[in-house]
C-alpha cells in the first residue's frame, strides 16, 4: 500500500498547478550537470534513453573530456599541456589551482613509491607556491607527510591518494576553464540546489526556528523536529 | 478534491474579473502563494475607523469625521497582511487633496492596533506623517525623517522582509530607512484626521512613481551570492555526493547506460542488478508511451503478487487506462479505435451515455451507486442515444460500436473495482475525472482534456516505479528528487516563518529548462 502512504500527496495527480517536480526538469538538471561536468558519454546516452534534446554541448567540450580523464588517472603534465594549448593563460593568471595541480602530480610520484623524485619535485617546484601561500604550504606538507609512513595509504594524509581529491582538482579546473569561455553557470545547477538547501537550514537555524533537517545530502536523510 | 474542482472555477470567474491585476501584482511577487497568503489589494471595508470613506474599488480613502482634535483622527487597514514570501514589498499613496489641515499618516500597523489613530502612535504601528515630514515608530512623538508631503505628491512605503525594516518615497524618491526592526505580519495602513483629505492607494495594480526594480535586483543578487558561495561542510566529499547523486537518479528511473556510462567515468558503484534496472525501464516505457494494459501485464509477471497487494495502485494504473482508452493509446481500445473519425464517434456515443449515467453518479454518491451502474448497461447496448448513434453508423459502424462497448465494459469494471477500495475523495474523483472525457465530443479540447495529456503518465510511471523500488527494500523516491521536494518545502517554512530572503532563493529557475 505505498500509494497512500503520508509520503506521496495522493493529490499531486490531479493539481494542474506546477508544484510537483516534473520529470522533465528533472532530467534536465541532470542533463546540466553531465554537460557542465564534462561527461560526455553519459550526456549522450542520457539524450537517447531519456528521449531529450540533443544537449547543447559546449564548444570545448571535448577537450575538457580529456582534460579531465588526464588529471583524474594520474596524467598531469599531459593535462597541463592541454590547459596551456587550450587557453594559455589560465593557469598563469590562477597560481593556486596550478600548485592543486603540481600537488597532483607529487601526489603521483608518493604513490608510486619515488621518494627521492618526490623530494626533488617538490623543492624545485612547489616550495616556491608554498613560499608564498600560507594554505598552500600546509597542503604541501601534508602530501609530503605521506611520505614518513611505510603505507602512505594508511596515514592520516590517505584522503589526498583517494580518487575524490583528484576528482576535486578535476573539477575547480573544469570550472575554470568554463569561466574562462564566459559560461554563464560555471556551477552545476545539481550544485545550487543543494546549496539552497544548506543555506535555508541554516536561515531557519539563525531564528531558531523547527523545521524538518536533512542531514544527509548524499541519501537524503531527513529528520524531523522533536 | 471536491474542494479543489470547485475551486477551479471560482479561481476563474475572479481571474477574468482582475486579470490585469493579477499579473501585475503576480510579477511583483512571484513567489506569494495566494491561496495561503492573500495579497493586500485594497483596503477593508471592515477594519477601518467609522470616519473612514471609501470608494473607487475601495482604493480611495476620504476623511469623514469632524476633525476637531487628535482624538477624530481615523485610520484603515489592507484586507490581507503583507505575505513574507514578498521579500521586498511596495506600495503607494497619492495626496489627492490634503483638505482643511494635512493631517495625514502613512504606514504600517499590526491586527488589532486601535483605528481612531493614525499610524505610528501606537505599539506595532508605523507611520509617515504629512504634516510635520517625521516618522513614528510606535510612539505618540515623532523623529524628524523627511520632507512634509501635501496635495499631489505621491508617497511611497516599503518593506524590506529579508531585514525587516521600512523606507519611504517621496515622488520616486528614496527617504533612507524609517523603521528596524519590525514585528512580521503589518498591514499597510493609511490614516487622516482633518475634513476634506483625500488619498489613492496604489498596491500594484498601477505602475509605482518609484522603480522598485533596483533593489529587488539587488536583493536578488545579494541572495543568490549567499546561496552559491554557502561554505560546504565537506569539501572533499562533495563531489562524490554530487556524483552519487546523479548515478542514484539514473539508476533509480532505470536510465540504465546513462548509468553505466556515468559509473565508468566516475567510479560510481550501481547498488542494483543491470536485468533488474532493464526491467523497471521497461515497464516505465510501457507507461510512458500509455501502454498501460501492456505495462499491468509485465508487472504481473515480473513481479508477481505485487498489483495484488496494492489494490490502490492497480486502481491508478486502470483509470490510466481507461484515459488511455479515450486517447487511443493503449492497444485494448487501439484494436478497436483505429481512425480518426472512428475515435470522434466512439466518444461521441460515450458522450451521451455517460453524461446520463453519471449523472446519476453523482447524485447519490452516497447510494446510488448501484443504480449508476444499471443504468449504465443498458443505455450502451442500446445505443438509444440519438445525435451519437449516426455518427457511429456514419463512420464505420459495428467496429467503433465494439471498442465503446469495450470501453464501457472497462469503466463498469472500474467502478466495481473503486467500490471495493477505501472510499475517499481521492479514488473517487480520479474516476469521475476520468469519467468525465467521455461527455466530450472533443475530450483533449474539454475542461478535463488536461488527464490526456503524455505528462500526466509520469505520476502513474513513478508511482509505479516506486512500488516496485519499496518492494525490492529501496527507496520510494530518490535522493536528488528528494532534495528539490525538500528545498520547496524549506522555502515554503520560510515563508510561514516570515523570513523574507526566501523570496529571492530562486528554485523555479533552478529547476526550469
Amino acid at each position: 500500500m505505498s500509494l497512500s502512504n503520508s509520503t506521496h500527496n495522493p493529490n499531486d495527480v490531479y493539481e494542474k498547478d506546477d508544484r510537483r517536480i516534473s520529470r522533465t526538469d528533472m532530467n534536465m538538471l541532470i542533463m546540466n550537470y553531465l554537460v557542465t561536468e564534462g561527461f560526455k558519454e553519459a550526456a549522450l546516452k542520457f539524450q537517447q534513453e531519456a528521449g531529450l534534446q540533443e544537449p547543447a554541448l559546449c564548444s570545448s567540450l571535448d577537450e575538457r573530456i580529456m582534460i579531465r580523464e588526464a588529471v583524474q588517472s594520474g596524467r598531469i603534465p599531459e593535462a597541463i599541456a592541454m590547459v596551456n594549448a587550450l587557453h594559455p593563460e589560465l593557469l598563469d593568471n590562477d597560481r593556486y589551482l596550478y600548485f592543486h595541480l603540481q600537488q597532483l602530480q607529487l601526489l603521483e610520484l608518493i604513490r608510486a613509491g619515488r621518494a627521492e623524485e618526490a623530494l626533488a619535485f617538490a623543492s624545485a617546484t612547489l616550495a616556491e607556491a608554498g613560499a608564498n601561500d600560507a594554505i598552500a604550504l600546509t597542503e604541501l606538507e601534508r602530501s609530503l607527510a605521506l611520505l614518513a609512513f611505510p603505507d602512505p595509504h594508511a596515514s592520516p594524509f590517505a584522503d589526498l591518494l583517494l580518487p575524490s581529491h583528484s576528482q576535486k582538482i578535476a573539477s575547480e579546473l573544469n570550472a575554470a576553464i568554463l569561466k574562462m569561455e564566459n559560461q554563464e553557470y560555471t556551477n552545476p545547477k545539481l550544485c545550487s540546489l543543494l546549496r539552497m538547501i544548506l543555506w535555508s537550514q541554516s536561515e531557519l537555524d539563525k531564528h531558531n526556528i523547527k523545521y524538518p533537517k536533512m542531514t544527509d545530502l548524499a541519501n537524503a536523510t531527513i529528520e524531523h523536529p522533536k | 478534491m471536491a474542494a479543489m474542482g470547485s475551486g477551479r472555477g471560482t479561481m476563474n470567474s475572479q481571474n477574468q474579473v482582475q486579470s490585469d491585476t493579477v499579473d501585475r501584482l503576480k510579477l511583483l511577487y512571484p513567489n506569494v502563494n495566494e491561496d495561503e497568503t492573500p495579497l493586500p489589494r485594497a483596503w477593508s471595508t471592515k477594519d477601518k475607523f467609522s470616519y473612514i470613506g471609501l470608494s473607487q474599488n475601495n482604493l480611495r480613502v476620504h476623511y469623514k469625521g469632524h476633525g476637531k482634535t487628535h482624538k477624530d483622527a481615523a485610520s484603515v487597514r489592507a484586507t490581507h497582511p503583507i505575505p513574507a514570501s514578498c521579500g521586498l514589498y511596495y506600495f503607494e499613496v497619492r495626496i489627492v487633496s490634503k483638505g482643511r489641515d494635512g493631517y495625514m499618516g502613512i504606514g504600517l500597523s499590526a491586527h488589532g492596533v486601535n483605528m481612531n489613530r493614525l499610524p505610528g502612535w501606537d505599539k506595532h504601528s508605523y507611520g509617515y506623517h504629512g504634516d510635520d515630514g517625521h516618522s513614528f515608530c510606535s510612539s505618540g512623538t515623532g523623529q524628524p525623517y523627511g520632507p512634509t508631503f501635501t496635495t499631489g505628491d505621491v508617497i511611497g512605503c516599503g518593506v524590506n522582509l529579508v531585514d525587516n525594516t521600512c523606507f519611504y518615497t517621496k515622488n520616486g524618491h528614496h527617504l533612507g530607512i524609517a523603521f528596524r526592526g519590525l514585528p512580521p505580519n503589518l498591514y499597510p495602513t493609511v490614516g487622516l484626521q482633518t475634513p476634506g483629505e483625500v488619498v489613492d492607494a496604489n498596491f500594484g495594480q498601477q505602475p509605482f512613481v518609484f522603480d522598485i526594480e533596483d533593489m529587488l535586483r539587488e536583493l536578488r543578487a545579494r541572495t543568490r551570492l549567499a546561496i552559491d558561495e554557502f561554505p560546504l561542510p565537506d569539501q572533499g566529499q562533495w563531489q562524490q555526493v554530487l556524483h552519487r547523486m546523479v548515478s542514484t537518479y539514473l539508476v533509480h528511473h532505470g536510465y540504465c547506460s546513462t548509468a553505466q556510462a556515468f559509473s565508468r567515468a566516475t567510479s560510481q558503484p550501481i547498488h542494483e542488478d543491470i536485468a533488474s534496472i532493464k526491467n523497471r525501464q521497461r515497464v516505465s516505457k510501457l507507461v510512458l508511451s500509455g501502454r498501460i494494459g501492456e505495462a499491468i501485464e509485465a508487472t504481473r509477471r515480473l513481479y508477481p503478487g505485487l498489483l495484488e497487494r496494492d489494490a490502490d495502485l492497480l486502481f491508478l494504473l486502470k483509470c490510466r487506462q481507461f484515459v488511455e482508452m479515450v486517447n487511443g493509446s493503449d492497444a485494448e481500445a487501439g484494436a478497436g479505435a483505429g481512425a480518426g473519425a472512428d475515435k470522434a464517434g466512439s466518444n461521441g456515443v460515450a458522450t451521451s451515455v455517460i453524461s446520463h449515467t453519471s449523472r446519476a453518479d453523482v447524485n447519490g454518491v452516497s447510494g446510488a451507486g448501484e443504480s449508476a451502474d444499471v443504468d449504465m448497461a443498458p443505455a450502451a447496448a442500446n445505443g438509444d442515444h440519438e445525435v451519437c448513434v449516426c455518427d457511429v453508423t456514419d463512420a464505420d459502424g459495428c467496429g467503433a460500436r465494439a471498442s465503446v462497448e469495450r470501453m464501457l465494459a472497462f469503466g463498469r469494471e472500474l467502478y466495481a473495482m473503486s467500490q471495493k477500495l477505501q472510499q475517499d475523495l481521492y479514488h473517487k474523483s480520479m474516476l469521475e475525472n476520468a469519467f468525465s472525457l467521455l461527455a466530450y465530443s472533443n475530450p483533449w479540447d474539454s475542461p478535463v482534456g488536461w488527464q490526456l495529456e503524455p505528462v500526466r503518465r509520469e505520476y502513474v510511471s513513478e508511482a509505479l516505479n516506486s512500488a516496485i523500488l519499496e518492494a525490492q527494500g529501496m527507496q520510494w523516491r530518490s535522493p536528488v528528487e528528494q532534495c528539490a521536494a525538500h528545498s520547496r518545502a524549506l522555502l515554503q517554512r520560510m515563508a510561514a516563518a516570515g523570513l523574507g530572503a526566501c523570496a529571492f532563493a530562486d528554485l523555479a529557475a533552478l529547476l526550469r529548462r
